[in-house]
C-alpha cells in the first residue's frame, strides 16, 4: 500500500487499532479480521459487478474520510436536533444518539429497562450481553462485501435492543445516527435482538445538516427476530446532498415472526442500500415498504433481497420513488425461493413517478424460485404526472408547485399509509413536502464538525 | 381460433421424435476448431469477395478477445476446439424436391418439408449442416421482386443491398456468439421484399443439424422496403448425438417505414444442442416488427430477440413460450430499446419447467432521453410443474425520459390444486387436466402460430408432457 501522510483520524489501520484496544478480545480479533477483509476487497466495480452496474462510485476514496475527529467536536447540537425529531414522531420514545464520538445520549429507557428490555450502546453491550451481539453480528459476516467488512472494523457507539422472551417493549426505542463536518466518516450501527414473542417499534434516524463538504456513511442495522416476536422498524434517511451513503439493513426471521420494514430516503448525494429479509423460518411474514424522493444530481440505489428458505413464508415490498431534476433511481429486487419454501407467498412492487425531463429510473425485479407450489409475483412501472392533472388542479387554482405537491403526495399515500408507526408517517409526510417545495433534505442544522 | 387441446400421446412415442441422423455424406468439411486458416477457408470455398472475407477474420480476433458471458445459463460444456465450423453437404443447391440427393430428401421427408410447402408456404428453404440444400419460392413472388434464397447468394445475386444491410443491425463485436457466426457464417436466409409488397403466406426455413460436433451458425436478412408485409418462419431439429452440438445464428431485420415483419421460430434442437442465438430488429417510422418465439427443444437456450424502435410510432411485440424439461435450460428473453417518441411495445411470456428443468426470462426495456409518449407493457408468466424445477425472473428496465408509461408484471406459480380438482370433476383423468391447462397456459403463443404449426407444437407438447403426473 503507498505509504501517505494520513489525515489524523482518517479510515484506516491506526483506526481499527484503536477501536480494537478498546474492545473485548473476541470484537477486537473480529474488528482485524473485518480490516483485513476490506483490504483485500476491491471496491465495487460497474463492470464487474453486477448489482452496482448502474452505480458508479469511482468518486469515493474512502481513506480520506475521518472517523475519529478527536476531542474538538462533542455534537450537542447534533443530538440537540436529533432529539427534536425523535420529539416530534415519538415523544414518550427512549432515546440513543450516536456521533462519531460513539453513544453521547441515552435517554428515557427507564420503563423499558423495568421491564428487563437492555438498552445501551454496542459497544457496552460487546462486553455485558456478548453472546446476543456475537449471535447478532454473525449475521453480517466481516467478508460479505468491502462496505459491510469496513463496517465490521470500525463501528463505534451504536444502538443496541435486546428485549427478552415474552416481553413486548413499553415504548419505542429511536437510534440516531448524525455526523458534520467536511470528510466526516461515520458508521451506524444498530443490532436489535428480540427473544421469542416479544415485541418492539425501532426507529432509526440518519441526518446531517446541509452542505459541510463531502460526507461518508456506511452503516449496518441487525435485526434478529426469535420465533412469533414482532418488530417495527421504521428508518429516515436525512444526509446532506454531498453525503455517500452505503448501507445493508439486514432482517432475519425465525419462525411465525413478522417485520414491518418502513424506509424513507430524501439525502445523500449517493447512497447505495441493501434491505435484506431472511425469511428462516416456517410462518416467518416481512413487509417492506420505501418512499423515496430524489432531486438535483441525486443519484439513489435501492436493492432488496427477499429470501425465503421455510415453508409458508410471506414478503411483501413496496417501493415507491419519485424523482426530479437530474435524479436517478435504480432498483434491483430479489425474491429467491429455496426448495424447501413450498407455500410461499411473495410479492414486489416498483412504482417511479418521473417529475422532469433528465430524472432516470431504472427498476430490475427478479424471482429465483425453486419451489412449485408458491405464489410470487412483481410489478414495476414508471409514469409522469399528466399534464391534463397539472391543467385541472391550475384551473382549480392550484399553483403549479403545490400541485406537483398534491401528486406526489398522492402518489405516496398508499406506501405512507404502510408504516407501522402512525407518528413517523405524519413526520416523514411532512418532509415530503418540504423537500418536494425545494428545501434541503438534510435533517438538522448546520454547527462546527462532530 | 381454437385448438385440438385432447392430446394424444399415446400415439406419439416418448423419444424425440427428430432424433434419427442419417449416414454422414458430407462433400466438404473445414477441420475441427477455429483457426484464421479455417475461416479463409469457408471464404474461399464459398468465393467470396474480399470484403466478407476481411469481416470474417475481424470477426474471428473479436471472437477470441471477448470473455466467455458471466451471467445467463451454463455453457463450460463447449469446447470450441471440438467442433467443425463448416460442414457441406451436397454439391448443389436445387430447386426441384426431386433433385435434391436422395439421403438429405429421405431426411426433410421425414420432418415434413415438401408435405408443408405444398399446403400452404409461398417459398421454403431447407438448410441441413452449413449449407441451404433445397429452396423454392413462388413465381408469382418472384415476378414481384420479392427474394428469398440463402445468405450465400444474396451477398452473390444481390451485392449491393447485401452490403448496404449486412452487419448493420449486429455488429460482428456485438457479443461473442455474434462474432464467432460472423466469423463462420454459412447459409440461413436473404429475404427482400420490395416497397408496399405484401407477402400474404409465409416463408419458411428449415434447419437441421445432422453431423456429430457440428456447429451450425447460419446468417438471416430480412429487409422490409416501405409499407411492405412479411411472415417469415423457420423450425430447427437435430439427431441426438452423444456429443454437443453448438448452433449458434444471427438474425438481423430491418423494417423500413410502415413496413411489418413477424418472424416465428419453433425451436426444437435435440437436448444436446448448446442454442445461443442473436437476433434483432429495426423498426423505422410507423414499422411493426413481431418476435413470435417457441423454445422446446435444446440443452441450453440463451436468446433475446430484440427490437429498436428507431422511428415515430414504430411497435414492437414479442411473444414467448418455453418449455424446459430434464437437463434443459431455456435462458430467453426480449430486449425493447425505445429510441424514438410515441413508440409501444408489447412483451408476453410464458414458459413452464418440469424434471429438474430451468427457465429463465431475461428482458431489457430501455427509453431513451429524447423518446416521449413510450408505451410498454411486460407480462411474464411462469408454471412449475414439480418440486425438482426452477424459474427464474430478470427483467431490466432503464427508464431515461419522463413521459412514458411503463408497466412490468410476472407471476410463478404452480398449477392450482381448484383447477385440478373442478377438471377431475367433470370426468378428466389428472394427466388429461393437467395437459388441458398446459395448453391454454401457452394459449396466447398457440393462437398466434398458422394452423399447422399450432398442432405440431400441442403434440411436442403432448411428448414433453408425458409422464407429468405421478
Amino acid at each position: 500500500m503507498a505509504t501517505q501522510l494520513q489525515t489524523p483520524g482518517a479510515i484506516g489501520p491506526e483506526a481499527v487499532t484503536t477501536r480494537a484496544a478498546n474492545a473485548p478480545a473476541w470484537l477486537a480479533e473480529r474488528r482485524r479480521a473485518a480490516w483485513e477483509a476490506y483490504t483485500a476487497l476491491p471496491m465495487p466495480d460497474r463492470t464487474r459487478d453486477e448489482d452496482w452496474r448502474r452505480t458508479d462510485i469511482r468518486g469515493l476514496e474512502p481513506d480520506e474520510y475521518v472517523v475519529d475527529p478527536g476531542p474538538t467536536g462533542h455534537g450537542a447540537g447534533l443530538v440537540e436536533a436529533m432529539r427534536e425529531m425523535r420529539d416530534r414522531i415519538a415523544p414518550d420514545a427512549a432515546f440513543v444518539a450516536s456521533t462519531r464520538n460513539g453513544v453521547r445520549a441515552l435517554e428515557g429507557a427507564e420503563a423499558l429497562r423495568a421491564q428487563g428490555v437492555t438498552v445501551c450502546s454496542l459497544e457496552d453491550a460487546a462486553v455485558h450481553d456478548e453472546a446476543a451481539v456475537r449471535r447478532a453480528l454473525a449475521h453480517v459476516p466481516v467478508d460479505g462485501s468491502k462496505f459491510t467488512a469496513l463496517w465490521n472494523a470500525l463501528w463505534r457507539g451504536g444502538c443496541f435492543v435486546h428485549v427478552p422472551t415474552g416481553v413486548e417493549a413499553a415504548v419505542p426505542v429511536v437510534a440516531a445516527h448524525s455526523a458534520a463536518g467536511d470528510h466526516a466518516a461515520i458508521l451506524p450501527a444498530t443490532v436489535v435482538v428480540l427473544e421469542a414473542g416479544a415485541s418492539l417499534t425501532l426507529v432509526e434516524l440518519e441526518a446531517s445538516p446541509a452542505a459541510q463538504g463531502t460526507m461518508l456513511s456506511d452503516a449496518v442495522s441487525i435485526l434478529h427476530l426469535g420465533e412469533g416476536s414482532r418488530l417495527d422498524h421504521c428508518l429516515l434517511q436525512r444526509w446532506s446532498a454531498s453525503t455517500w451513503h452505503l448501507a445493508t439493513h439486514r432482517g432475519v426471521l425465525e419462525r411465525d415472526s413478522r417485520l414491518r420494514f418502513f424506509a424513507a430516503t430524501f439525502g445523500s448525494r449517493l447512497q447505495k442500500v441493501y434491505w435484506d429479509a431472511l425469511l428462516e423460518g416456517q410462518g416467518a411474514d416481512a413487509t417492506l415498504t420505501g418512499v423515496c424522493f430524489g432531486g438535483g444530481d441525486q443519484h439513489l440505489d435501492h436493492q432488496s433481497l427477499q429470501a425465503h428458505r421455510a415453508p409458508a413464508t410471506r414478503s411483501d415490498l413496496l417501493l415507491k420513488v419519485a424523482v426530479r431534476d437530474r435524479a436517478q433511481s435504480v432498483y434491483g429486487g430479489l425474491i429467491t425461493v429455496d426448495r424447501a419454501a413450498q407455500r410461499t407467498d411473495g410479492y414486489v412492487q416498483n412504482r417511479n413517478l418521473m417529475l422532469s425531463r433528465g430524472a432516470r429510473a431504472s427498476g430490475i425485479p427478479m424471482l429465483e424460485i425453486k419451489a412449485n407450489d408458491v405464489r410470487c409475483s412483481h410489478g414495476v412501472t414508471a409514469g409522469h404526472i399528466d399534464t391534463e392533472q397539472r391543467f385541472y388542479l391550475q384551473s382549480r387554482g392550484v399553483d403549479p408547485e403545490a400541485a406537483d405537491r398534491l401528486i406526489v403526495r398522492g402518489f405516496m399515500q398508499d406506501a405512507l399509509d404502510r408504516s407501522p408507526h402512525a407518528g413517523f408517517a405524519e413526520f416523514v409526510g411532512g418532509v415530503l413536502d418540504e423537500v418536494v417545495a425545494g428545501h434541503s433534505a438534510a435533517g438538522v442544522e448546520a454547527e462546527g464538525p462532530s | 381460433m381454437t385448438m385440438a387441446v385432447t392430446v394424444e400421446a399415446h400415439e406419439l412415442t416418448k423419444d424425440y421424435k427428430f432424433g434419427f441422423h442419417d449416414i454422414d455424406v458430407s462433400v466438404f468439411r473445414t477441420e475441427k476448431g477455429l483457426s484464421p486458416e479455417v475461416v479463409a477457408a469457408i471464404s474461399a470455398h464459398k468465393n467470396e469477395p474480399e470484403w466478407m472475407l476481411k469481416f470474417r477474420l475481424k470477426a474471428l480476433s473479436h471472437f477470441r478477445k471477448r470473455a466467455m458471458p458471466s451471467w445467463g445459463a451454463d455453457l463450460s460444456g463447449i469446447d470450441f476446439d471440438n467442433i467443425y465450423y463448416y460442414v457441406k453437404p451436397t454439391e448443389e443447391q436445387s430447386r426441384s424436391w426431386d433433385d435434391v440427393p436422395d439421403s438429405i430428401r429421405q431426411t426433410f421427408d421425414k420432418l415434413g418439408i415438401p408435405e408443408a410447402e405444398r399446403k400452404f408456404l409461398a417459398g421454403v428453404s431447407a438448410q441441413y449442416d452449413s449449407e441451404v440444400v433445397y429452396h423454392s419460392i413462388r413465381e408469382d413472388l418472384d415476378k414481384l421482386g420479392v427474394v428469398f434464397g440463402d445468405c450465400d447468394t444474396g451477398l452473390r445475386d444481390h451485392p449491393e443491398i447485401f452490403r448496404k444491410y449486412f452487419g448493420t443491425v449486429i455488429p460482428a463485436n456485438d457479443n461473442k456468439f455474434a462474432a464467432l457466426n460472423s466469423a463462420v457464417w454459412s447459409g440461413g436466409s436473404f429475404v427482400y421484399v420490395p416497397k408496399g409488397v405484401r407477402v400474404d403466406i409465409p416463408l419458411q426455413a428449415y434447419f437441421r443439424i445432422n453431423s456429430d460436433n457440428m456447429g451450425q451458425f447460419e446468417r438471416t436478412l430480412i429487409i422490409a422496403e416501405e409499407g411492405s408485409y412479411v411472415h417469415y418462419i423457420e423450425g430447427c431439429t437435430a439427431p441426438t448425438y452423444s456429443s454437443d452440438s453448438l448452433h449458434s445464428a444471427v438474425v438481423e431485420i430491418i423494417a423500413h417505414k410502415d413496413a411489418h415483419v413477424r418472424y416465428t421460430t419453433i425451436q426444437n434442437w435435440s437436448n444436446n444442442v448448446y442454442n445461443l442465438v442473436t437476433k434483432r430488429a429495426v423498426a423505422y417510422e410507423g414499422a411493426r416488427v413481431e418476435w413470435i418465439d417457441g423454445n422446446l427443444g435444446s440443452k441450453v437456450t440463451m436468446k433475446y430477440p430484440a427490437i429498436y424502435l428507431m422511428g415515430e410510432h414504430a411497435h414492437g411485440e414479442v411473444l414467448s413460450a418455453a418449455f424446459a424439461g430434464e437437463g434443459q435450460h431455456q435462458d430467453a428473453g426480449s430486449k425493447c430499446i425505445h429510441v424514438a417518441s410515441n413508440t409501444t411495445s408489447n412483451v408476453v411470456s410464458r414458459s413452464i419447467s418440469k424434471g429438474g428443468g430451468r427457465t429463465s426470462y431475461r428482458g431489457h426495456i430501455k427509453v431513451h432521453e429524447k423518446a416521449t409518449g413510450v408505451r410498454s407493457s411486460v407480462r411474464c408468466d411462469a408454471l412449475l410443474l414439480d418440486e425438482e424445477s426452477q424459474s427464474d425472473t430478470y427483467p431490466y428496465m432503464d427508464i431515461d425520459s419522463p413521459d412514458v408509461s411503463i408497466g412490468h408484471e410476472a407471476t410463478v406459480s404452480k398449477i392450482g390444486d381448484e383447477q385440478i380438482f373442478y377438471l377431475m370433476s367433470r370426468g378428466l383423468s389428472e394427466s388429461d387436466a393437467t395437459a388441458l391447462i398446459v395448453n391454454g397456459f401457452f394459449e396466447p403463443f398457440v393462437k398466434e402460430l398458422p394452423m399447422e404449426y399450432a398442432v405440431e407444437l400441442n403434440r411436442l407438447l403432448a411428448v414433453q408432457m408425458e409422464g407429468s403426473v405421478g
